[in-house]
């Protein structure tokens, strides 16, 4: 039962009383549990949300950090206005950062998306095998992200398996050190993240192409499209939606990458594979400034609300639809 | 649809190209995992695909066993830290799942906690890293850091969203004919979500868990800022595999990942069904 259609409910028990006296009571009974079974949930979502982000505004405004001998409560002894702010502007590696983090997404969700749909593609109809081909293919995205950074970075030491492949190519001996050079350990992280999540775009965009009517695609068929325009014009359009949601978890998620990256590289050489959750988690365990690191967390946050509202209205409407 | 010959040879060669780069890295791994030292040290032998002498000797290792060929000894186990990994993953499951069924039910029969939906999936959209520090803080003042139920409680809340999404589109799925006649029997609505609803929601509550399971025995980051010494993770753990002796324990790092990736790997393909639905909180059905 609705919340409108419970108050439609206790409005009707109002205007004819005695009549309508059973349904008030149990409509109350329900709400009353409804609102007991929410509250943990809710509870949990407070703890979490509310009280931390007053204190991180609150740090985030003072120059605190965990050596300055003072309890956080205390920090507005340390205030420094905006100044925090201020200097996030002019902050290189902040912006570095972000940067790399801008190539990485714009690098790996395109070619996860591609290499997704295409495979996807070719799962579209049933074929001897499938069904195996298909748990394999999903495996990557189950390996543990930290696992796979490891397995990585031993696939790309300079005498590890992925240059062996190479110098098959090659017709000699290869020894590319992948993750001491700044270009190569970049694209390293890369192929890593990659190889883990092209798997749940072909999960996601394959869902979405059986959902495509056969009947359609006949008519089409019958029309004389053939099968790249098939493609573009029935298969596309009836996918925009979940297109859009894989596009906006990979991105969303790609944005946070951190696990597979910090263990290959450890944002390394330098600052070459430094991503933002990378230079967030060095500000915050190596240079300890907690204050400057509750700003920069702040202006993330308040971008990524923006993108959120954005994403939830797209996927009401794919419920919908 | 019928296909023509050249493009079944075509997606057939094109899918056991995609096969072998998913797998390699992964039987890489495998592989690494029972050679003995020679064939994985830095200063060993020629790299070989498979083991020449296969060996558990990197298993033996990682317990604490003393192992023939390997020179250095571990100051401690894997053991705790699987351990580690094990119980803030299944108690930060049942947090999750228990809180998000009841709110989901909630949400779905009675309309309460309109605010969730949106709160729940913001929650899921910032990154860790950007309010690690008052958790950090808070968790300080609690005394968790460091434990396995202080790992707990903030996987059972960054899970929440999954489990609540999940729960909810199988709620809102399920139909509610039999619920409606135990209410006119007399019984209570907490006894009808109770004794009729739940046991009948079993299988999807038993997917549910799967999922909200392996993305707590995922995490890397937090356990890797909450936990110091005695509580940490299997992935913090692997960390600490090398010394200056003999560099980078390759196999035993390998032996270790093993170990955590194979449960959820299998978890994995056991809900295969359901993982979009989880995956995009419950927009997509498979």
């Amino acid at each position: 039962m609705s919340a409108a259609a419970a108050k439609l409910a206790r409005q009707d028990g109002m205007t004819i009383a005695g009549a309508k006296r059973e349904p008030t009571q149990a409509e109350t009974e329900a709400s009353r549990l409804g609102l007991r079974l929410t509250l943990p949930a809710q509870i949990l979502v407070l703890f979490i949300a509310l009280f931390p982000l007053l204190m991180q505004l609150y740090i985030s405004l003072t120059d605190w950090s965990p050596l300055s001998g003072v309890g956080w409560w205390r920090a507005g002894e340390l205030w420094n206005s905006f100044a925090n702010y201020t200097d996030l502007v002019s902050d290189k590696r902040f912006w570095g950062a972000i940067w790399r983090t801008a190539i990485v997404m714009a690098v790996c969700v395109p070619a996860e998306f591609l290499l997704g749909l295409a495979l996807a593609t070719l799962f579209a109809d049933n074929f001897p095998g499938k069904r195996v081909f298909y748990s394999i293919l999903l495996m990557p995205m189950m390996v543990v992200p930290a696992v796979a950074g490891y397995m990585f970075f031993m696939l790309f030491q300079s005498g590890g398996p992925v240059n062996d492949i190479l110098s098959v190519f090659v017709g000699g001996p290869v020894t590319i050190a992948w993750l001491s050079d700044p270009t190569l350990a970049l694209a390293a992280v890369m192929i890593a993240d990659i190889w883990q999540w092209t798997p749940l775009m072909f999960l996601i965009l394959l869902a979405g192409l059986v959902g495509v009517p056969e009947d359609q695609m006949k008519a089409a068929t019958l029309l004389g499209a053939n099968s790249w325009q098939r493609f573009t014009t029935i298969v596309l359009p009836k996918m925009k939606t979940i297109i859009i949601i894989a596009l906006a978890i990979r991105v969303i998620e790609n944005f946070k990458i951190f696990d597979t990256l910090y263990i290959m590289t450890g944002g390394g050489p330098g600052v070459a594979t430094e991503t933002i959750s990378v230079y967030i988690y060095k500000v915050t365990t190596q240079d300890l400034i907690w204050g400057y690191v509750a700003a920069i967390a702040l202006a993330i946050l308040i971008v990524l609300s923006i993108a959120a509202v954005f994403a939830m209205k797209r996927m009401a409407a794919a419920r919908e639809a | 649809m019928k296909r023509s010959l050249p493009f079944e040879i075509f997606r057939y060669a094109a899918i056991f190209l995609a096969l072998a780069v998913a797998l390699v890295p992964i039987l890489w791994m495998l592989s690494m995992a029972f050679k003995p030292i020679p064939e994985w040290s830095a200063t060993g032998e020629a790299l070989t695909w498979w083991p020449q002498n296969p060996t558990l000797d990197n298993f033996r290792f990682v317990f604490g066993e003393s192992t023939s060929n390997l020179i250095v000894a571990l100051d401690r186990t894997a053991l705790k830290p699987i351990l580690s990994s094990l119980l803030s993953a299944i108690f930060g499951t049942a947090i999750a799942m228990s809180a998000g069924t009841a709110a989901a039910y909630g949400l779905s029969r009675f309309g309460s906690g309109q605010n969730l939906p949106l709160a729940l999936i913001q929650l899921r959209l910032f990154p860790p890293m950007a309010v690690m520090i008052p958790v950090m803080i808070m968790w300080a003042f609690l005394g968790l850091i460091d434990t396995w139920w202080g790992l707990a409680l903030i996987y059972g809340i960054v899970t929440l969203p999954f489990a609540f999404w999940l729960m909810k589109t199988f709620f809102d799925d399920m139909p509610r004919e039999i619920e409606e006649a135990a209410l006119v029997e007399g019984c209570s609505r907490l006894r009808v979500f109770t004794r009729i609803t739940l046991p009948m929601m079993r299988a999807p509550l038993a997917s549910a868990a799967l999922f909200v399971f392996i993305l707590n025995w995922s995490d890397y980051l937090i356990a890797l800022l909450l936990t110091t010494r005695e509580w940490v993770t299997i992935p913090v753990y692997m960390a600490s595999l090398s010394s200056s002796m003999t560099g980078q324990l390759y196999g035993a790092k390998a032996a270790l990942g093993l170990i955590a990736a194979v449960p959820p790997v299998i978890m994995g393909i056991a809900i295969q069904r359901h993982l979009v639905r989880g995956l995009t909180f419950g927009a997509l059905k498979q």
